[in-house]
């Protein structure tokens, strides 16, 4: 990989980890577990418009380490990575059969699959299905903020200068 | 030709995601709705500050009483309690979102009231010991 092009992911994965951090000092939207804006996605979302899914899974990977190396206890890694696995594979998804269009559609289908695995995460780690009554709630809820995510990407993408090339 | 390829796909696809989407939507708020309604017996949890005060099954009350919760800052609510529901009916605190919210008798939205730190909760009954217990870690 290009030195130039190392600078720049390390540098993203930074910006996605500030986001992280700037997120959880933030006093919570609403009293259910698990629901959050998840304001670092805007960085995977962005990357996967401008660049390969190679180059974003890495930055998303380093940043959950990261996360959960520097705030975590030991099983947020875990849902972490369920949360991150499921949205990035929905977003690739997604991402390809909209050629890259309308990242509002791609981050609620990020944000849907995010809490989804994550309560399936949840489900198998607390073997209690009673887990599952925040379903309802979860998943409208990774719709809604998916969205909001994906703007915010949009936005970015129009605004923000162009790195280097992939 | 090729053209034309490349703008339709994306807009059948955008319909297609715009649809599942929409479906998952319905179908929680299907779920939420049936949740509320196939309730039978319920079981109010007034906490204060995170901590339990009183468990009231709903279904054993006959006639309506109201209770005081005095809160940490001089805060204070009224509660109601009626026979299969619960409400604030009157709180010193400066929005009154709690009282706004009225009386419920779902287990969907719990009432809370922020300033005094108080939420009502309501649970089914059978299962409320497993439905109230709360999570060890909350971790995401």
């Amino acid at each position: 990989m290009e030195t130039k092009k190392l600078t720049f992911l390390a540098l993203c994965a930074t910006l996605s980890l500030a986001l992280y951090a700037a997120e959880s000092a933030l006093p919570p939207l609403a009293p259910i577990p698990g629901f959050k804006l998840g304001l670092s996605n805007i960085v995977t979302l962005l990357l996967l418009r401008r660049y390969r899914p190679r180059d974003a899974a890495l930055v998303l990977a380093v940043r959950i380490l990261l996360s959960a190396l520097l705030f975590g206890q030991p099983l947020s890694l875990l849902y972490s990575l369920a949360g991150g696995l499921a949205s990035f594979a929905a977003m690739c998804l997604s991402g390809s059969i909209l050629q890259k269009k309308l990242p509002l559609l791609i981050g609620a289908m990020g944000g849907l699959a995010h809490n989804g695995g994550q309560l399936l995460t949840a489900l198998a780690v607390t073997a209690t299905p009673g887990v599952l009554a925040y379903l309802p709630f979860l998943l409208p809820a990774g719709i809604l903020t998916g969205m909001f995510t994906g703007l915010c990407a949009w936005l970015a993408d129009r605004y923000l200068p162009r790195g280097p090339s992939s | 030709m090729y053209k034309q390829n490349i703008t339709k796909t994306p807009k059948a696809a955008a319909l297609a995601i715009c649809a599942f989407l929409a479906l998952v939507t319905a179908a929680c708020l299907l779920c939420l709705w049936h949740t509320g309604r196939s309730s039978g017996q319920l079981t109010a949890e007034v906490y204060l500050d995170g901590e339990l005060l009183w468990r009231i099954p709903l279904d054993q009350v006959e006639t309506p009483y109201t209770l005081e919760v005095p809160g940490p800052q001089g805060c204070c609510n009224r509660i109601e309690v009626r026979p299969g529901s619960i409400g604030v009916v009157w709180a010193d605190c400066p929005d009154k979102l709690c009282v706004k919210q009225g009386f419920i008798d779902r287990p969907v939205l719990p009432i809370a009231c922020l300033p005094n730190r108080l939420v009502i909760r309501l649970c089914p009954a059978k299962d409320s010991s497993a439905s109230h217990a709360a999570p060890d870690a909350v971790t995401y």
